[in-house]
């Protein structure tokens, strides 16, 4: 099983790539990864369960796909009326909209849809390959009231539709029906009512379970202090790189303030009582996609010699042209590939 | 530490990480000023829509951890019956889509945060972001922004309660809501349904819409900007938050005063403690003495 941290990673990864470039042929490349390792978490999904138990919301992400490109390129013609190709011209008199229309402008409306696109669709992978659960266990320590919060919640979201069905059909057989929107209320009353009890019946458990008030945070005073000294940081450091010219110390004030902020939480969250029952291995697996994420980020963030950085800077703007394209970085975006394969190798393996 | 700096020490708090929460939202306007001032006019670090999702998640979770140290077991279990209940409600919103950007998540938001405080109302609303984003598969970049704006929805509606006291006979004690209170409660409903909207859309405009479109462009004036913004929310919200705000206002109008009767009955239960400390240790016999002689019969 690839580690839950190596999927943030990886998906850290997609999000770097899809933000340092615009240039379709990249951003086309980084999809069909993403597509292939959709379709080999699909058919393990397929494999173990015997159906795909996705959990994400229930339209095609391809249709999804549409909506955005389409949305975005006809937002951006509408609003940006830069380029030298015109369409055609809306006259100015219009408000808001009024002006010329250019290929440009709906290309780099589409493109930014691409982009959006690939966004969504990593997130969506994501969800598909890490259940409720796992996701549940990376909250930090430091948080373990909202943990247990967000754990009572989705245990008991089964309980409270299953408390609606019972509600609805006890008022259909006293003669209820829904004719209009104040019909809900003798349904609402009852769950609202009943989810009530039931909180203070699970209070008093947990509290004789020995779950007390939570007032750690409190009593860590040099963790609020700290917490407090790292977000000065970070908007001192914030406004200057904005405001000034000061761009170095800004920026430095900015990664301090962040690097405080999170060391200061994972400390606190050291000192918070917790039992482990299952602890996640890192395995060769996670070796190899992280050695994957690393040679994207090198592709994109490093100055490497044999690499044509330009042909990542693809500009739309005055006049439309053809992308470039530099063969290295596409074999090295392939790195984003890796989960892909080793679930290839494992779904064929399971098969076997 | 002493319970005055703690205070002192949220109120600084709960500024600072309101102040980076707005600014990470307003900074494509910000950054138009800051761009005509560099010599090259271009975006730097710190200007991308990365970097404005970092900040606000970053402010978010510094929020949330202030916000949860004051929570007990009952708030606890509390939070998560009624975040179960709203993500229910969500569930049953993504499958069966309403009018537009209709969502009945904030009539508890609402209601809850105007009734059990500012911090209650804050993480109910976006725990309730989260919980419904982790069970229907909508973690994302946009999660953040969403729970920061249903956060502030709920941490705000404690400001109506100074308004409706002057106002109307309101009565905690008498569990009774007056005419005034719903009518509050409404109007209030009705502005944060747009309200969310505009904080999202800021959020998605700057990755939306290209560079030259918005900011970016040298000599661009804050009012240019603001007119641009206003077109693209007018083009591609407007009345997607016309039905979100007109959805709430209906759904507190029809069901604000009877959930908050029952919220209010529970308020009563949930504020109840336990002082061990002044339980004298004479008084706790006496008391078990009573409870054994009223249930126990001890033939004679």
């Amino acid at each position: 099983m690839i580690n839950t941290w190596t999927w943030f990673i990886w998906i850290a990864a997609v999000l770097i790539a899809l933000s340092v470039t615009r240039n379709p042929l990249y951003i086309i490349l980084i999809l069909l990864c993403l597509f292939l390792l959709d379709t080999q978490l699909a058919l393990k999904s397929r494999i173990t369960n015997g159906a795909d138990d996705n959990r994400s919301i229930p339209v095609s992400p391809f249709r999804i796909a549409l909506m955005l490109i389409t949305l975005s390129a006809v937002f951006n013609a509408a609003i940006s009326h830069y380029g030298e190709t015109v369409l055609f011209s809306l006259p100015t008199s219009f408000p808001l909209i009024g002006g010329s229309i250019t290929v440009e402008a709906f290309v780099y409306g589409a493109l930014n849809g691409l982009v959006l696109f690939g966004i969504f669709y990593a997130f969506f992978i994501l969800n598909r390959a890490l259940s409720v659960r796992r996701l549940i266990r990376v909250i930090p320590r430091a948080f373990y009231p909202v943990a247990v919060v967000t754990s009572i919640a989705i245990t008991f979201i089964p309980n409270t539709i299953r408390q609606y069905h019972q509600i609805r059909e006890a008022q259909s057989v006293r003669g209820h029906r829904m004719r209009g929107i104040r019909d809900w209320l003798p349904l609402l009353i009852p769950l609202l009512t009943g989810g009530l009890e039931r909180a203070l019946s699970l209070s008093e458990s947990m509290s004789a379970r020995g779950l007390a008030a939570s007032t750690a945070n409190q009593e860590v005073w040099w963790g609020r202090i700290m917490v407090l000294f790292g977000l000065l940081l970070l908007l001192i450091g914030w406004i200057l790189t904005l405001f000034t010219d000061w761009l170095l110390f800004g920026s430095l004030l900015l990664i301090s303030g962040i690097g405080l902020l999170l060391i200061v939480l994972w400390l606190i969250g050291r000192s918070t009582p917790h039992s482990t029952y299952i602890l996640e291995k890192w395995t060769w697996q996670d070796a190899l996609i992280l050695s994957g994420v690393a040679a994207v980020i090198s592709a994109l963030l490093f100055p490497l010699p044999f690499i044509d950085k330009e042909t990542l800077h693809y500009e739309v703007y005055p006049t439309m042209h053809l992308p470039g394209f530099d063969p290295f970085i596409g074999i090295l975006l392939l790195g984003l590939l890796m989960p892909a394969i080793l679930i290839y190798i494992s779904n064929i393996s399971v098969q076997e | 530490m002493l319970p005055k700096s703690i205070r002192l020490s949220s109120i600084a708090i709960y500024s600072a990480t309101f102040i980076l929460g707005v600014l990470s939202l307003l900074y494509p306007f910000i950054s138009s000023a800051i761009v005509q001032n560099t010599p090259t006019g271009q975006a730097g670090f710190g200007h991308t829509p990365l970097m404005l999702t970092v900040l606000l998640s970053l402010s978010l979770v510094v929020l949330i951890y202030e916000v949860q140290g004051q929570v007990n077991t009952k708030v606890i279990a509390l939070l998560g019956v009624l975040i179960a209940i709203n993500a229910s409600l969500r569930f049953i919103e993504v499958g069966i889509p309403g009018p537009g950007g209709f969502s009945p998540i904030f009539l508890l938001i609402i209601l809850a945060g105007y009734l059990y405080g500012g911090r209650f109302g804050f993480l109910l609303g976006a725990l309730t972001m989260l919980v419904s984003a982790l069970v229907t598969g909508g973690v994302g970049p946009w999660l953040p922004s969403q729970m920061f704006a249903a956060g502030w929805v709920g941490m705000s509606a404690p400001i109506l309660r100074p308004f409706v006291q002057r106002t109307s006979s309101y009565s905690n004690s008498k569990n009774q809501s007056s005419r005034i209170e719903l009518l509050a409660l409404i109007l209030f409903g009705f502005f944060w349904g747009f309200l969310y909207g505009v904080i999202m859309n800021l959020w998605s405009w700057p990755y939306f819409v290209d560079p030259v479109g918005q900011y970016g462009s040298q000599g661009i004036s804050t009012i240019e900007l603001i007119s641009r913004y206003t077109s693209y929310y007018l083009l591609s919200s407007f009345f997607w938050d016309l039905s979100r705000a007109f959805g709430t206002a209906l759904l507190l109008f029809a069901f604000g005063i009877p959930i908050l009767s029952v919220l209010r009955r529970f308020l009563h239960k949930l504020t109840f403690q336990h002082d061990q400390t002044n339980l004298q240790e004479h008084q706790f016999q006496a008391a078990i003495e009573t409870v054994l002689k009223d249930s126990i019969h001890i033939p004679q």
